[in-house]
């Protein structure tokens, strides 16, 4: 199986390697890249712990082969916080409002809810929890993170 | 200064508050350290052959195209690895228990889909798959017992060496003894409850990487479990290596429920293949070896009767338990089967209990713990109060009413010997009505009826024995230490997967020396530097951290205070501490901070006062002495049901509960927020189904649902705190969401369709399963 | 859970993807979005030799309005399908559709193309473009066609398309006057695959008669159906007569392969597209006699 080189913007650095076409996205982030942020949780696309921003628009990584990347930029859970470490409005929310337990879905969630409110920065309550429905959390009950995402939102929202 | 009085001195300052969680800075930026975050130099991956049939004869296993792919360093079957095993049982079974044989690869036999049958070890988990699907099985198909009801009739034996497929079962009083009042009685309710089999699924699943090192003979395993110490213990009987030449490290474990809490065969197998591959080797199961192999939970049903006098009081109340084990529970399951026949008559006045419980094999995943395994106990009787409700016509809040223990009659000792105290059962059962206004939503109820829609109310409240104190549960070991610099570490066995005990252990201590929290740090989870710990399981964290930080601080205390005392030239009596600062009381400027007492105790050992010794750290393990710690909680559920489609909209969910004392009330909230989204799901989403042959039908998320944030209604919280005697009077509250939340959802969609007379007692709830139920109802 | 290994191919033209397919045949699987084939690589429930990346393709992505009909090329993703206007004024319901698909995740990766292609019966896409009589556009290294919608869907996951043949666009007509348009499907959970549905569209003339009717349903048969004689039924009536729950009735009455699994029986997935027809009529009415 012929291998392939891919380059991959990833957090702002170019990542090159070599790599067999059938290695996810999430697979080159995790062990060529060592972001080990970014999640298995079903590897079949359902759980969205592996969510990233593929050339800004968030995606489950385990649904794409990082030869489909090549030249892309993806940002992951350890691209959201400012360099200095300080927590992004929404991680921050999330602190606040108790919207992790493990944090095993957590970066599928800082990310995924990152895009939503980017690209949706009034969402009503429905709209929040349609747009996370797609990420599965098992400990929090969703409480937590849904008050984090409203927090969120209203701080990005009054910051516009 | 009392043991249990963790704050003697000074206000209490972080326990009962809303703190930020110190896991979340690593959690939030992707730093968390998970098994499969793990990466050793030259490490290997492991994937499992696993049987694709239920109950097969193994006539041979060919690994030689497995052995020749890229890639591929080893394949083991039975024969090259369970010779290796010396013993093999858990700490709280003991080794003489009659435990199910686990040969650790499938031997002779597998006894049920998923069964591991040989051990690829290869270079990536990509290449072992490639090279576990080129392993050739021969198997000559067996027939398999796969209705657990029909188990103890079947001719064929899931183990033949027990002799039966019945596993083991315990009795209370017989019924005979409950004649009398069941002849006596004004009423009499009789039905058989079931429940589906549903299951933990943490997001994360199963997995450890093993590092042996034959030049040192040590072993070090990063484990994902909620007993790191137990997994240590386990793992030297195993293998016959001395208990401290192994390490097991957990870090980050992305939850658990009951399923990480005891070693499988899976593990087992690493553990064995560990010193021949003179390299690290990690196994982390895939989402389908976790929904097919992880093992199986809830899967049982209880012929339920109870009897009433003509006011609805409780004469008597029984249950003949039945429960699905699966090929291979893990632990031995008959004695949680004995808790739910003890429990059965929960939280209210019942002269007279009656149960047997029994357990069974079939050739299905074993069984294995998941959050509140006794959990049936609650369903089956709340849903039969509310059926008897209906019967004798009476409100099933007012039948609950008329029976709930009250204050005067605690403690209470229930008709099956266990001995209920520091509840506050008919507190939460009020508190919950009044936070929903209950009248008012009956009227709402009642207008909605006339307008054509269905909406419901339901109600379970129960009794939780936490915090369990038989066995390896009843201790539990702090070390603190105040560094030289006067920061504070305390290290505790752990094992969170979720359960911020990381966070509460930082409030506990922290109050306890008076220091500022931002100076206390917690280690926890690596046996090299923690004393053993039984892990976080029987919702015991709270309770026993708790313990143990206060007998190890009470020492430290002493001589913080009398070093204090000693420099401020003050009697100990007046000395605070507060914020890492010692000061004398009434005189602010009189002060010295706990990094000066440190530098003293540490470098200045001449100068300190006469029998308080040098250095600053202390051990303390404390014992548990109380069987139980009783806790309760009342959940209440309000739906709309959709009688053309038979989908269920949760409106409202409010659970009171009485947890005693909260160390941070976010984490209470969120662990009872937890446990009820997953009762929900097993409720109206979770089903682990296997066809009539034995094959799982629902092996990954496409086919096994999990709510999502679309289907979990805001869920509402009442505290009411009655104390354990306990330290701090704190209980256990990670178990009880998913006691309490089946049975008030099965009975709000029961009230909801009670216009139609549909009587349910069979889950799950789905919606093509309500609809079935209107259509039967309609014939009837 | 990896899939198996295989040998990758990007072409950035019609003509390389087609001439690799019609070299490659059965060993080669188009890759689109990945958001079906993926999962089931991953499973190895399936596996290729070869996979044929559409993604680099710039010809596939587009929406277009051309002649009274959108154009919209295979590759394009389902999130610009669902935030373009001109797929919103001239087919709605297919961007009421779009909206229903799974999650805003997989929309930024699922294509137009790979739904119609993968034909899953419970998709939605699939169903709308067998109400609207679309036109699947097909090239091979051979010829290029255009197939209509109602000879496109064969049998479950089953196009009339050769191996060698590449799905490049797909084109809807659009409707004019006053009409109404509805998606209604019911699912276990948001975003899940429907149980039953119906995509349905409904055009009155000035005095409120049915002059047009489209419906289809999704998750009711092998492969999206097409309610014909409930279409036919309402034809020339006046809509406010008309019993919403006589068409679901009628729709499902012509069903003759209704599916049946661990979510429902054939039965209750009829009750339920009855009611889902029942629902899209009344609201599709209602805004066309609003138009």
């Amino acid at each position: 199986m012929p291998e392939r080189s891919v380059t991959v913007r990833v957090n702002g650095r170019d990542r090159r390697a070599i790599v067999e076409p059938r290695l996810t996205l999430a697979d080159f982030l995790r062990s060529h890249c060592r972001l080990t942020g970014t999640h298995l949780g079903c590897e079949h696309g359902v759980c969205g712990a592996c969510t990233v921003l593929l050339d800004g628009e968030a995606v489950r990584s385990c649904l794409v082969f990082a030869v489909q990347a090549d030249g892309a930029e993806v940002t992951t859970i350890e691209g959201i916080a400012e360099p200095d470490g300080q927590l992004s409005p929404v991680q921050a929310a999330f602190r606040d409002c108790h919207g992790l337990q493990c944090g095993y879905c957590t970066p599928g969630f800082v990310v995924s809810l990152t895009a939503y409110l980017r690209d949706h920065p009034d969402p009503s309550d429905e709209e929040i929890r349609e747009a996370l429905s797609g990420n599965l959390c098992r400990c929090t009950g969703y409480q937590g993170i849904l008050k984090a995402a409203r927090q969120a939102a209203a701080e990005l929202g009054a910051g516009a | 200064m009392e043991l249990t009085d963790v704050a003697a001195t000074g206000a209490t300052r972080y326990a009962g508050r809303r703190m930020h969680r110190v896991e979340d800075a690593r959690l939030l930026t992707g730093h968390g350290t998970y098994v499969d975050d793990i990466d050793l130099p030259g490490m290997l991956h492991a994937c499992f052959v696993r049987s694709p049939v239920a109950h097969a004869e193994i006539r041979g296993i060919d690994t030689s195209a497995a052995c020749a792919a890229p890639g591929v360093r080893a394949v083991y079957t039975a024969a090259e690895l369970n010779g290796d095993a010396r013993e093999q049982w858990h700490t709280s079974v003991g080794r003489h228990s009659p435990e199910t044989p686990r040969p650790p690869l499938a031997e002779g036999r597998v006894r049920f889909v998923g069964d591991p049958v040989a051990l690829v070890i290869a270079e990536s988990r990509y290449l072992a798959e490639d090279a576990a699907g080129l392993v050739e099985v021969d198997y000559e198909p067996l027939p398999a017992v796969v209705d657990y009801t029909r188990a103890d009739e079947a001719t064929t034996l899931v183990h033949e060496s027990h002799g039966s497929n019945l596993i083991g079962e315990l009795a209370g009083a017989p019924m005979a003894t409950l004649d009398e009042a069941f002849a006596a009685a004004a009423h009499v309710v009789t039905e058989t409850i079931y429940q589906n089999a549903y299951v933990p699924v943490p997001m994360e699943g199963r997995g450890l990487v093993v590092d042996y090192l034959p030049a040192t003979g040590e072993l070090t395993i990063y484990a994902a479990t909620q007993a790191p110490h137990e997994v240590r213990l386990f793992c030297s009987r195993l293998l016959g290596l001395p208990e401290h030449r192994i390490r097991v490290v957990t870090r980050d474990t992305g939850g658990a429920f009951g399923q990480k809490i005891m070693v499988q065969r899976d593990e087992m197998c690493l553990m064995l293949v560990a010193p021949k591959m003179g390299a690290p080797v990690k196994w982390v199961e895939d989402r389908q070896e976790n929904l097919v192999s992880a093992g199986q939970s809830r899967h049982e049903h209880g012929a339920v009767q109870m009897a009433f006098d003509a006011d609805g009081a409780i004469l008597a109340a029984a249950i003949d338990f039945v429960s699905d084990c699966g090929a291979y529970p893990t632990p031995w399951p008959v004695g949680t089967a004995g808790l739910v026949g003890m429990l059965f008559p929960g939280p209210y006045r019942v002269p007279r209990a009656s149960f047997t419980a029994k357990t069974f094999y079939t050739n299905t995943v074993g069984r294995s713990a998941y959050r509140g395994p006794w959990q049936f106990e609650t369903l089956a009787r709340e849903l039969l109060l509310d059926i008897a409700a209906r019967r004798i016509g009476i409100d099933p809040m007012q039948l609950r009413r008329r029976n709930l223990l009250r204050p005067d009659e605690l403690p209470y000792t229930n008709p099956n010997g266990l001995p209920y105290d520091s509840i506050a059962p008919l507190a939460t059962f009020e508190q919950a009505l009044e936070m929903l206004d209950y009248e008012d939503f009956r009227r709402e109820q009642a207008q909605a009826r006339a307008a054509g829609r269905y909406l419901g109310v339901g109600l379970s409240t129960y009794v939780e024995p936490s915090t369990p104190s038989f066995d390896y549960y009843a201790t539990e070991a702090a070390t603190i230490r105040v560094e030289p610099s006067g920061k504070v570490n305390v290290y505790i066995a752990g094992g969170s997967t979720g359960n911020s005990i990381e966070t509460t252990v930082v409030q506990l201590a922290a109050d306890a020396l008076g220091a500022h929290v931002d100076d206390v740090a917690t280690i926890q989870g690596d046996t090299a530097v923690t004393g053993f710990g039984a892990g976080a399981a029987g919702s015991r964290s709270g309770s026993m951290t708790a313990g143990a930080i206060g007998e190890a601080a009470t020492t430290l205390r002493m001589r913080i205070v009398a070093i204090a005392a000693h420099k401020l030239e003050a009697s100990e009596a007046d000395i605070e501490l507060v914020d890492s600062r010692a000061s004398v009381r009434g005189d602010p400027s009189a002060a010295v901070s706990l990094a000066d007492i440190a530098a003293t105790a540490y470098f200045e050992p001449a100068s300190l006062p006469p029998g308080v010794p040098a250095g600053l750290e202390a051990s303390a393990r404390y014992t548990n002495t109380t069987p139980f710690v009783w806790v309760n909680a009342t959940h209440l559920c309000t739906c709309e049901v959709d009688v053309v489609t038979g989908r269920v909209r949760l409106l409202r969910y409010i659970v009171s509960e009485d947890c005693g004392p909260m160390i941070n009330p976010n984490v209470v909230e969120g662990q009872i927020a937890g446990g009820t989204v997953q009762g929900i799901g097993g409720a109206l989403y979770e089903n682990l189904v296997y066809d009539s042959d034995g094959n799982p039908m629902t092996t990954t998320f496409v086919d096994y649902l999990l709510p999502t944030s679309t289907d979990v209604p805001v869920i509402e919280y009442g505290h009411v705190e009655t104390p354990s005697p306990g330290p701090g009077g704190y209980k256990g509250v990670g178990e009880g969401g998913a006691i309490g939340a089946p049975p008030a959802v099965v009975n709000a969609v029961a009230d909801a369709l009670s216009p139609f007379g549909v009587t349910v007692t069979r889950l799950p709830l789905s919606p093509a399963q309500i609809v079935a139920l209107i259509e039967e109802a309609g014939r009837r | 859970m990896k899939p198996a290994p295989f040998e990758y191919h990007r072409p950035e033209t019609i003509e390389e993807a087609v001439a690799l397919l019609g070299e490659l045949g059965d060993a080669a699987k188009v890759l689109a979005g990945g958001q079906s084939l993926i999962p089931m690589l991953a499973l190895r429930l399936t596996a290729f030799d070869h996979l044929v990346d559409i993604g680099a393709i710039a010809e596939l992505t587009g929406i277009e309005r051309r002649d009274g009909q959108i154009w919209i090329g295979a590759g394009t993703r389902f999130a610009s399908v669902e935030a373009s206007p001109d797929a919103a004024a001239g087919v709605p319901l297919l961007t009421r559709a779009t909206r229903l698909i799974g999650h805003f995740q997989i929309r930024n990766r699922g294509t137009a193309g790979g739904s119609l292609a993968h034909a899953d019966p419970a998709a939605e896409y699939p169903a709308v473009a067998l109400a609207l009589g679309a036109g699947l556009h097909v090239r091979s290294p051979r010829s290029e066609r255009t197939v209509a919608a109602a000879d496109f869907f064969e049998g479950l996951w089953t196009t009339s398309m050769e191996p060698d043949e590449l799905l490049v666009a797909v084109s809807f007509p659009s409707w004019s006057g006053r009409c109404g348009f509805a998606v209604e499907e019911f699912a276990r959970r948001h975003g899940d695959f429907a149980i039953a549905g119906a995509a349905l569209g409904v055009q009155l003339d000035a005095r409120g008669r049915v002059t047009r009717c489209a419906i289809g349903l999704l998750g009711l048969g092998a492969t999206p159906e097409r309610a014909g004689r409930a279409e036919e039924s309402v034809v020339g009536r006046a809509a406010g007569e008309i019993d919403a729950e006589e068409i679901g009735r009628l729709a499902m009455a012509e069903l003759e392969s209704v599916p049946a699994d661990l979510h429902g029986s054939a039965q209750y997935r009829k009750r339920v597209g009855a009611a889902m027809v029942a629902r899209a009529w009344a609201t599709a009415v209602t805004e066309a006699a609003d138009a």
